[in-house]
């Protein structure tokens, strides 16, 4: 499946993850270690990677065995997706690296909170609200639509919390089950 | 394509609107907040 993925999706993965290259390079080196492999030193990754993504070089399998490994979640979505094609694989698993890295709703009502701490000359507080609100609202849109999306896709379920996110509990389809 | 392929990009074509509204919502309270991270650093 790796061998499907261009460069620029190997950009877009990493960048969906909020990833320079330096910590890619980290990640990379830490599976690594953890399955017992050997692979270039941290400063060589820091080089590679950029070439890699540039389609410059394509990684040898040892590195591309690796980033499977880092990216199951995105590489799951876009086999899920690939029947549909690739564009839409690729748009899937973006959008969903996007939504799990949303802020849940007590975290966006502490943002609320700060911003009526004082008062402000570019919003008023109900503005500020609003806006508050309207976030919330697309943040439970989204966990709909995710819910949705993975029911007409086939997955089991409506848990498709299994973005693989560092952060799980940001992601915004646990909103459906605080609300529920 | 089928009605379910159809189905599956609209709910998609959604799904990014929603994620972009909250992303943009998100972004103007933080961008109060930074605000006033720069004004305790001009006038601290």
């Amino acid at each position: 499946m790796l061998a499907d993925v261009t460069g620029e999706t190997l950009r877009r993965w990493r960048e969906a993850k909020g990833w320079d290259v330096p910590r890619m390079a980290r990640e990379l080196r830490k599976v690594a270690r953890d399955s017992g492999e050997d692979v270039a030193a941290h400063h060589g990754l820091v080089k590679m990677i950029p070439q890699w993504e540039r389609g410059g070089r394509v990684p040898r399998e040892r590195y591309r065995l690796l980033y499977q490994k880092i990216f199951a979640d995105a590489l799951g979505d876009l086999s899920q997706g690939m029947a549909l094609g690739t564009d839409f694989a690729l748009r899937f698993a973006e959008v969903r690296s996007r939504a799990a890295r949303l802020p849940s709703p007590d975290e966006i009502k502490a943002l609320e909170a700060a911003a009526l701490a004082r008062p402000r000359e570019a919003m008023t507080p109900a503005e500020i609200r609003a806006v508050a609100a309207q976030a919330i609202a697309h943040l439970h849109e989204t966990a709909d639509k995710l819910a949705e999306l993975s029911a007409l896709l086939g997955e089991d379920g409506p848990g498709a919390d299994e973005s693989g996110e560092d952060e799980p509990g940001t992601s915004p389809v646990r909103t459906s089950d605080e609300r529920a | 394509m089928s009605a379910r392929d159809d189905e599956i990009r609209r709910v998609l074509a959604e799904l990014e609107v929603h994620v972009a509204e909250a992303e943009a919502s998100i972004a103007v309270l933080k961008a109060l907040l930074a605000d006033d991270e720069v004004q305790v650093e001009e006038n601290p």
